[in-house]
């Protein structure tokens, strides 16, 4: 009984997707820290946005943390879904920075959305990774 | 597809009780009311729904993986039982 068992799982791990989940990569504490704090700064910072010189200010310390977040996931095995997670979620950042770096006028509307779009994603995201295997 | 028609459309999506993706929606409906009253330029709008784009991508990566998560229980759970018998 035990063998038919081990020899049936053996064969359905065959299947792709049964073997994705089997390998999947597991609970990560540094992972999980980066996205909470990813999350903690943008819930935080949104709500300094009519603040010109702190939201330009926040937009680069978030920006290098979500940069953090997409370059420690990208070279973690078997973590495609969390990588293109994380390189989404960087370009949100990067594209309140480059509104800053541009030198145009960033309407306080339009840092608070971004801040909240990062917000939301941050999470998910975070959600996610703390339901990994341990 | 005019302005209107869109959101139309999304205020129908708003209503049809998706938790995820009522609340996206609803919340891309809002902005596209707060560019037509001016409260941010255009590159901003555009900049803005590119996120949305980005989020909802971020959303599908995220529900694959708490799919494969479930999986991933079921199949130490079943090793677990098949090593006890």
């Amino acid at each position: 009984m035990k063998k038919l068992f081990v020899v049936l799982i053996t064969l359905a791990l065959n299947g792709c997707a049964l073997y994705d989940a089997y390998m999947m990569t597991g609970y990560d504490p540094n992972e999980y820290r980066i996205i909470t704090e990813i999350r903690t700064d943008a819930y935080n910072y949104k709500h300094q946005c009519p603040n010109k010189v702190m939201s330009e200010a926040n937009a680069m310390l978030i920006s290098d943390k979500t940069q953090l977040f997409e370059f420690y996931s990208e070279q973690i095995p078997g973590n495609d879904n969390g990588t293109r997670a994380s390189k989404n979620l960087n370009e949100i950042a990067q594209g309140l920075k480059t509104q800053y770096q541009n030198g145009t006028a960033v309407s306080p509307l339009f840092c608070k959305l971004k801040f909240t779009s990062i917000e939301n994603s941050a999470a998910v995201l975070q959600h996610v990774i703390a339901g990994r295997p341990r | 597809m005019t302005l209107d028609e869109i959101q139309g459309q999304l205020a129908a999506m708003a209503n049809a009780g998706d938790p995820t993706f009522s609340q996206f929606a609803n919340d891309i409906n809002q902005i596209v009311e707060q560019a037509k009253s001016g409260q941010m330029s255009g590159a901003e709008v555009k900049e803005i729904l590119a996120d949305a784009q980005r989020q909802l991508a971020i959303l599908e990566d995220a529900s694959q993986l708490a799919f494969k998560e479930t999986l991933n229980t079921c199949i130490n759970g079943l090793i677990t039982i098949a090593c006890a018998v």
